[in-house]
């Protein structure tokens, strides 16, 4: 029997496993709500040997995970195991509450945006953030802020980076898959400068956008380099985080794309492949199809989560693209969620055709929200299973 | 003083040539300084601010809308247009106090209560006052009854409702029953927009539509004050 990692490789290098991997990623409010709703905690709970997460260390004791879905239904994490380098501003921004009364609260993260929750949420900081102010406004306040972004930072690595000890621990972690993760330049842009700001500059100030698009790419090649070449194929996957598309469409022109972000996108896929790495995950939401040409060009070779309610469809992606895009959930939240007849015909008119397919993992498309009832979900889950193996 | 070496008929021209080459300009998302020049060159041509608005800024906004819908522009364009426009508002706000322009129709707007995600909505927002709409914004997390008073102000023709959120969609609902029990319901459009509505709910909860996106809306907007 293959270990969920294998499985995930074989699916992504479009190879055939002995069953298809099902890949989710939950909110942690939804357990909480799912614990209201008779999930017992004893059951999630995962006391075990693990290797840390986030870069900062390898863990060697034994370490209370809190509350782990992916063992108690059976799927796995699309975040499986990170390859240590920090690609966040160094040094942070102190994370504080910056006013608060007695509806919001504004705080300002470690990426310096700050950002405004709602007190009334039952779990504050499980609710989704609007962001009210970003680090980077013009060109002197980017300037400011790339003081922050030295590659060559020695924080960047974890302070046990003992290469032999990590390859072994990538050989053995067999939950899920390794992967190095970092920002796309859109996400890196929108995340510094906020959605508004940040797609109007392209015509406001194209120089500047050159400027930091030209940085991105520095930072990213140098950032990761020493991984990327000493891990080389050890790393199944890069996750690239992007949401460059609303519901309508990319949130950036094809003209864009390639105008600002193609020339450095190349390179950089082009540097991990020439060390053995070929598969590039970008995760977005939204609408992708206008870009979907660009995107193969820029070297990127996979997309998750393929939302349906902007019109994503794996299968005729598949159709159109080939082996050139390994696809990743697509599976709609919303008819999930309504259960019964809804839940099966949604899972029925895809999993099957893109099972036969290839390069296909099944998964809703995007996180688990607290609109799934614990029964749907454990429903979805149980059918779902049953179109798991190759027979 | 240039257009006093000239005679009526070819200032009427030459004001008709700067007009569509506004129009063209923000329909083709070019520099804001051309823009702003061109605003400047109407109006010592001596056209009518109103006319300025009308026949160049309102034009353009219109080709840029159509192209969004059509998938040749997206959202950075939109909103580089929006903010082509508004430079230019800005420069004939003082001017436009004289000559009044004609108002569309009045539009209160608001995330609902529980909700404080807006960019679309102010996306929206824009587009309806470039429209020449009346836009009263309430903003975020607004109440049901903030939302009926400011109807009750105003002469509003047209309430509309943003969400991101789907566990905020039941305060949607509250509005519209709200508005129901004002006895405003009438002479009251309601449109929904934001990532978590759909068309299904609109008539679920007995709203008029629900947009998918911002441009999509100021068009039922229209719509709706044509047959008003």
């Amino acid at each position: 029997m293959m270990t969920p990692r294998e499985r995930f490789k074989a699916v992504i290098n479009f190879r055939k496993p002995d069953a298809l991997p099902w890949v989710e990623s939950f909110y942690d409010e939804v357990l909480l709500k799912w614990f209201g709703e008779g999930l017992r905690a004893e059951e999630l709970t995962v006391i075990e040997w693990e290797m840390g997460r986030g870069g900062t260390a390898l863990l060697n004791w034994p370490a209370v995970k809190g509350f782990d879905p992916y063992s108690y239904f059976r799927c796995q994490s699309m975040l499986g195991c990170f390859v240590p380098v920090d690609v966040g501003p160094i040094p942070r921004f102190k994370l504080r509450v910056l006013r608060e009364d007695d509806r919001y609260v504004d705080i300002l993260s470690e990426t310096g945006a700050v950002l405004r929750r709602m007190k009334r949420e039952a779990y504050i900081w499980y609710s989704m953030p609007t962001f009210v102010e970003f680090p980077v406004k013009d060109r002197k306040t980017w300037e400011a802020y790339k003081a922050r972004l030295n590659p060559e930072d020695p924080r960047r690595y974890p302070k046990d980076w003992e290469k032999d000890a990590y390859l072994k621990a990538f050989e053995n972690y067999q939950r899920g898959n390794t992967l190095l993760r970092f920002n796309g330049f859109y996400g890196f842009g929108a995340q510094l400068m906020g959605i508004p700001t940040f797609t109007v500059m392209f015509y406001k100030d194209p120089e500047l956008m050159h400027e930091m698009a030209e940085h991105w790419e520095y930072f990213t090649t140098e950032a990761i380099r020493d991984a990327v070449e000493t891990l080389r194929d050890r790393i199944d996957m890069v996750f690239w985080w992007e949401d460059l598309a609303e519901k309508h469409g990319p949130c950036i022109s094809p003209k864009i794309y390639r105008e600002f972000l193609l020339p450095h996108y190349k390179r950089v896929t082009g540097f991990l492949r020439k060390n053995g790495i070929d598969r590039v995950m970008m995760d977005s939401d939204g609408n992708l199809n206008p870009l979907l040409d660009l995107v193969v060009e820029a070297g990127i070779t996979g997309i998750w989560p393929l939302e349906v309610a902007s019109n994503m469809d794996a299968i005729s992606v598949r159709k159109k693209y080939g082996d050139k895009l390994f696809l990743g959930g697509n599976l709609d939240k919303r008819e999930l969620a309504k259960g019964g007849e809804s839940m099966r015909r949604e899972v029925d008119s895809k999993v099957p055709a893109l099972k036969e397919m290839g390069g296909y993992f099944p998964g809703v498309d995007h996180l688990v929200h607290a609109e799934f009832s614990l029964q749907r979900f454990r429903e979805y889950a149980e059918y779902l299973r049953g179109h798991l193996p190759y027979r | 003083m240039f257009a006093a070496s000239v005679g009526v008929d070819s200032m009427v021209e030459m004001s008709v040539n700067t007009l569509d080459s506004l129009a063209k300009t923000v329909g083709e998302v070019e520099d804001s300084g051309r823009v702003k020049d061109l605003v400047n060159r109407a109006l010592s041509e001596g056209v009518a601010p109103v006319d300025i608005v009308e026949r160049g800024l309102r034009r353009g906004m219109d080709t840029v809308g159509k192209k969004y819908e059509t998938g040749e522009y997206f959202l950075s364009e939109l909103l580089y247009a929006g903010v082509l426009v508004s430079e230019a508002l800005e420069v004939l706000k003082p001017l436009l106090r004289s000559g009044r322009a004609e108002k569309k129709g009045v539009i209160v707007i608001g995330t609902v209560r529980g909700d404080i995600h807006d960019i679309g909505k102010n996306v929206f927002s824009m587009l309806c006052q470039v429209a020449g709409f009346e836009v009263h914004d309430l903003g975020v997390d607004v109440a049901p009854e903030t939302f009926i008073k400011k109807l009750g102000e105003t002469d509003a023709g047209v309430l509309g409702l943003s969400t991101l959120l789907t566990n905020t969609r039941p305060e949607m609902k509250a509005v519209v029953d709200m508005l129901r029990q004002s006895g405003m319901r009438s002479r009251v459009k309601v449109l929904l927009g934001g990532n978590a509505v759909t068309r299904d709910f609109a008539g679920e909860i007995g709203a008029d539509a629900a947009a998918l996106d911002a441009v999509e809306g100021v068009e039922l907007c229209k719509r709706w004050v044509e047959r008003r």
